[in-house]
């Protein structure tokens, strides 16, 4: 309630799953995109940075620029090579956290415009992404894992978007191993691999459910998957793995219609033909939306299937293919999953499993294997405990010997490395400590990521907040370590911290000829701040966003349109007619105490890091319009950091 | 026992130290100085946070603290500390059969929360998990047994998450001191300055240990003396215990940690303030936490007197107070009260000893702690001040017995920046949350229950103009535009 809203205005692009809806919230994904402003081309050269300065304001998962490029892309297509160059060279160059809209780009150019592009990106798509994937946190990994999933069936024929190799290398190259089940050199699955196709497939048919609530066999299906989910995070063994793996597959391709045939909205899970804009080989303005049926049919017209094969296959691309065609065989539906499951005892069946109700009972068996697990440790931790015979008097106290080490370290041999935490040895134990060390590894992650970036205390949570905190646990999951911000206001403080580091890094490339010119943010009043990229040989405005032909601080800007929700500025009505008048002369009013050393924000020395992060002012900080933030600029101020 | 390694010819003022099993190694230090400490073998803990082998440890701030083993351990330790010795006494072993106590009340209430069967032990033992008031007088180590009793409690792998509550307003806490606050805690609480006793409220970076990352409910007191306000501090202490139980229904698992209350030696000293306030004031706790255990840190007249007046409903217990508590004069304590509004600000910058290249803080790296406070200026309006109770305020023990003055104690008074003497200048004051949004949930007294969102301090006012310059954490809005101020003043 305290953090702002983190909207900035922008509507994200919608995570790949959404290109499956079904139903009719696909349509309003049709709205034609506000066309690109009309600039027309005769030079390759000229469209090049054209299209790399657009390509540099990618920085946030927005929609409206993802879809303005991909139609400039489509538009354009005669200079794909170009496109493709600059994306590769974009998503290479941005830094991890600003990949994955690169990557809604790449994956949107491809599902729409497909044909030459795919072609351009076939040669780097493995690369770019396993480099990308290695780089980014857990969360843009689930992300990017649940894109190439799309990727699987997402060509106009219904088959792999960059062709089968590519996306076996990839597959393998994220899940390691063979990622598919049934191929008879079968490495490990690991459980990840699995945690993904069904949160993917799940999402897939939690949509269908969406459309058509009604639809028992959908809601079977959500149910049963949500179960299996709840299970493979409980940990199942390899064989189990292997089988949920392949079932999954054939679930989740078993009703897909031959390639092409026109999907129909209600029913149908698998891949729709991509919300597209309509193909417009024209240079000229877009036409209105049209219906999904025509843009899939357009679609079948482009199919060209042999562009799924590159030129140069790679040696054991012959039992790829075999073991691809392998995997539909098995046409199980997932009841009978389940009933294998059952069979198997690793779920006890309980009850009639109708409705919603018998959800609740098999639910609860299958949380219970692994609270028993829990439970049973309590209960042996309770004897423990209790077979100590202290009372809580005067005398037992001081005089009998506590038997502490055997219940705080004997007991306990893991130990921690890092913070020094201790767990058992047994099995509840292992997987707790594996929970702290990802823990552990995420936070470094995460600190590494934000060096140099300035932090600062978050506000205290709303008494709501507080109350109700325990409820967001899941029981007996990582209460012991976990870091509580990922649950909480903190977490928002945080992901702020990263926004605002993110709309740092977005510049404007300043027109020829302008580089002398000053120009100062029409929010804020101050000069934007130019700088020259080496990588692209451009001058650019830094923390600069363009927006109806005006240049804003990029910071400004997202403040500005980000308070149109917030308390503040339903304040800041109240206080309107009373705000500005006396604002310029508020810079004088710093005062200089004590030791503060002024610090240059440019500072790259390594003490840098104590020095705070250099702060864009806008109207909005500190509550209202009135309310001016001391500028960076010239007068004096005292946000560093002190030695204490 | 101690050994220099000269000869090493690394670090000059690198000594080790062999602890026998049950001894600690206590030190103080002097300003501007600090300490580096490196477990090289063994095991050892500080003040219940166990020590990870092989990582180098910082101390600073006039940090007084102690390294105790149970199985005895060697420590590297560099830095000139002003005094350092290793104590064979300690009152561990009694903290530690305290500590297990406790846990035997949790496991049962655990048991009954699942419902399991009661086993061979005494069956009609007391369920409830242990709510422990911990009570004692000046420089007992109130705190310090507080920490050691939460850090045993989360360390016992049973994913026990304890409420520790700070009612002793000259301290502070997460906050800044003229707060009151409660946590729960979910991993050990690292000792590494004064500034930050109990851990750390929560930032924008990430850190290694929960505990650096907490999330209390704290309300604003204003003053570090009791009997200042002592009918307010009453209610802000049932306010807090309130919140906790609704936090306690809400999940009965957590419910079952217990909690744990670190108290004002005020409630301890039977100089100056009449009994009455203070059992008036340790009742207040009583009831609010719904105590079931008072521990009494070595002072036996207190622990007769509270058995006298609880004995009959719960275990009044007394437990030996640490050699190694030093006295604390008054010079030591405002100074740590700067230092908590400073890390509150800026973070915890502790610079390593000569010598030392890689060290972490409190369990954290030391780049993640430095903090950037925003600084801004904002006009008279934008922020609603208030002072609870009449400026002048006689002490209440000097009004006649059963004379009334709840309302001048608890009246909020505006206070007029532009006036001067507001004494608004270098104040602290404690932002609000909103208040009810609903305007017919509002009550007259709504602004003594609003919990804090976070600390500001006025430094500099420009009466003219109408405005002043706020030292506020963070850029975040003034949410509520609400803050009250007390009695304390900071500056840089």
């Amino acid at each position: 309630m305290y953090s702002q809203p983190h909207m900035y205005g922008q509507v994200a692009y919608a995570a790949p799953p959404s290109y499956h809806q079904p139903g009719p919230s696909a349509y309003s994904y049709q709205q034609p995109p506000p066309p690109p402003a009309p600039v027309y081309f005769v030079d390759p050269n000229s469209f090049r940075r054209d299209y790399a300065a657009r390509l540099a304001e990618l920085t946030i998962n927005s929609r409206p620029i993802i879809q303005t490029l991909s139609m400039i892309a489509q538009e354009y297509s005669k200079w794909a090579e170009i496109v493709a160059q600059c994306l590769e060279a974009h998503i290479r160059r941005v830094p991890p956290w600003i990949k994955l809209p690169g990557f809604y780009l790449l994956d949107a150019i491809s599902k729409n415009v497909y044909d030459p592009y795919t072609r351009h990106f076939t040669p780097f798509v493995i690369g770019l992404f396993l480099e990308t994937y290695q780089q980014v946190d857990q969360a843009t990994r689930s992300k990017m894992e649940e894109m190439l999933l799309t990727w699987r069936t997402a060509s106009p024929t219904g088959k792999e978007l960059f062709g089968v190799i590519p996306q076996l290398a990839i597959e393998r190259g994220i899940w390691g191993g063979d990622s598919n089940p049934t191929g008879a050199t079968s490495g490990q699955i690991s459980r990840a691999q699995v945690l993904s196709e069904l949160e993917f497939t799940l999402s897939q048919k939690e949509r269908a459910l969406q459309s058509n609530a009604w639809d028992t066999t959908a809601q079977r299906h959500v149910q049963i998957l949500q179960q299996l989910r709840k299970l493979v995070e409980a940990g199942v063994s390899q064989d189990e793995l292997r089988q949920i793996l392949t079932q999954l597959r054939s679930l989740s391709q078993a009703p897909q219609p031959a390639a092409a045939a026109p999907p129909t909205t209600t029913t149908s899970y698998q891949y729709q033909a991509q919300p597209a804009y309509p193909r417009q080989t024209t240079q000229s303005a877009f036409s209105p939306p049209v219906s999904q049926h025509s843009s899939s049919t357009t679609y079948t017209s482009y199919a060209l299937p042999s562009i799924n094969q590159p030129k140069s296959e790679p040696v054991d691309s012959a039992s790829l293919l075999s073991s691809v065609k392998s995997t539909a065989v098995p046409s199980t539906d997932i009841a009978g999953l389940y009933s294998a499951l059952l069979k198997a005892g690793i779920v006890a069946g309980t009850g009639t499993p109708v409705g919603a109700g018998a959800t609740a009972t098999s639910e609860d068996t299958i949380t219970s294997s692994s609270e028993n697990m829990s439970r049973d440790a309590a209960r042996a931790y309770r004897q423990s405990v209790l077979s100590q015979n202290i009372r809580l008097t005067n005398a037992d106290i001081t005089r009998k010997r506590p038997n502490i080490d055997r219940l705080l370290y004997d007991r306990l041999p893991a130990q921690c490395k890092q913070c020094g935490v201790r767990f058992s040895d047994d099995t509840l134990g292992k997987k707790e400590m594996e929970d702290h060390l990802d823990m552990h590894f995420r936070q470094n992650r995460k600190a590494n990521q934000s060096l140099g970036r300035g932090h600062s205390r978050s506000w205290f949570v709303d008494l709501d907040d507080w109350v109700h905190e325990g409820r967001v646990d899941v029981k007996g999951k990582g209460r012991a370590d976990g870091p509580r911000p990922t649950t909480n206001k903190a977490a928002l403080a945080v992901d702020a911290a990263r926004r605002d580091a993110e709309l740092r890094t977005q510049f404007v490339v300043v027109p020829s000829g302008d580089e002398a010119k000053s120009l100062s943010c029409p929010i804020c009043k101050e000069t934007l701040k130019t700088e020259f990229l080496e990588d692209d040989e451009e001058w650019v405005w830094k923390n600069a966003v363009r927006k109806d032909d005006k240049i804003y601080h990029a910071t400004c800007y997202a403040e500005a349109m980000g308070s149109m929700h917030t308390l503040a500025s339903r304040l800041r009505q109240d206080t309107t007619s009373r705000s500005r008048s006396g604002t310029p002369d508020a810079s004088r009013a710093t005062p200089q105490k004590g030791n503060s050393s002024v610090r240059s924000s440019q500072s790259r020395s390594p003490d840098s890091k104590r020095a705070t992060l250099k702060r864009k002012a806008s109207v909005d900080d500190c509550s209202q319009s009135s309310v001016k933030m001391e500028s960076n600029g010239t007068p004096p101020m005292k946000k560093m950091a002190l030695a204490p | 026992m101690m050994s220099d390694s000269h000869s090493d010819g690394t670090q000059p003022d690198m000594k080790q130290w062999v602890l026998e099993p049950e001894t600690e190694y206590r030190f103080e230090l002097d300003p501007d100085t600090s300490l580096a400490i490196k477990l090289a073998h063994g095991q050892a803990e500080v003040f219940g946070a166990e020590l990870a082998e092989g990582k180098t440890y910082l101390f600073g701030t006039e940090c007084r603290a102690a390294v105790f083993t149970w199985q005895g351990c060697t420590l590297e330790i560099t830095g000139r500390p002003s005094t350092e010795y290793v104590s064979e006494e300690t009152p561990m072993a009694a903290y530690a059969n305290v500590h297990i106590a406790f846990e035997q009340m949790r496991v049962r209430a655990l048991r009954v929360v699942h419902g399991s069967p009661a086993s061979d032990d005494d069956a009609n033992a007391n369920a409830e998990p242990p709510r422990v008031l911990v009570l004692g007088p000046e420089n007992s180590g109130k705190t310090t047994v507080c920490k050691i009793l939460t850090n045993y409690t989360v360390r016992a792998g049973q994913n026990w998450s304890p409420v520790l509550v700070n009612v002793d307003p000259s301290e502070g806490g997460w906050a800044v001191p003229g707060a009151i606050s409660a946590a729960p805690i979910r991993s050990p609480i690292a000792t590494a300055s004064p500034a930050n006793p109990l851990g750390s409220a929560a930032t924008s970076a990430p850190t290694a240990l929960s505990s650096n990352a907490l999330i209390p409910l704290s309300y604003w007191y204003g003053h570090s003396e009791t009997k200042r306000n002592p009918v307010l501090l009453d209610r802000l202490i049932r306010n807090l215990g309130e919140n906790i139980r609704q936090r306690d229904d809400d999940d009965p698992e957590a419910r079952v940690s217990g909690l744990i209350v670190d108290t004002p030696s005020s409630f301890a000293s039977s100089s100056g303030s009449a009994p009455d306030n203070r059992h008036t004031l340790i009742k207040a706790c009583v009831d609010a936490f719904r105590i079931n255990v008072i521990l009494v840190v070595g002072h036996e007249k207190l622990t007769v007197e509270m058995q006298r007046l609880f004995g009959n409903r719960f275990t009044v217990v007394k437990i030996p107070k640490s050699g190694g508590v030093v006295e604390l004069d008054h010079g030591y304590r405002e100074r740590v009260h700067k230092y908590q509004l400073h890390t509150y600000m800026y973070g915890q910058k502790i610079d390593p000893p000569p010598g030392i290249t890689s060290a972490i803080v409190g369990g954290e790296a030391v780049a993640d702690l430095v903090l950037s406070p925003s600084s801004c200026v904002i006009k008279f309006g934008d922020l609603t001040i208030y002072r609870i109770g009449a400026e002048n305020m006689a002490p209440s023990s000097a009004l006649p017995i059963g004379a009334a003055r709840m309302l001048s104690e608890m009246q909020p008074v505006l206070v007029d920046p532009a006036s001067s003497s507001s004494g608004l200048l270098n104040s602290i004051l404690a932002l609000l949350a909103p208040f009810n949004p609903d305007e017919s949930e509002r009550y007259d007294e709504e602004i003594l229950d609003l919990t804090v969102v976070g600390f500001l301090v006025v430094t500099s006012i420009d009466a003219p103009n109408r405005k002043m310059t706020i030292l506020a954490p963070n850029q975040g809005s003034l949410v509520g535009k609400t803050a009250l101020v007390g009695s304390f003043d900071w500056q840089e």
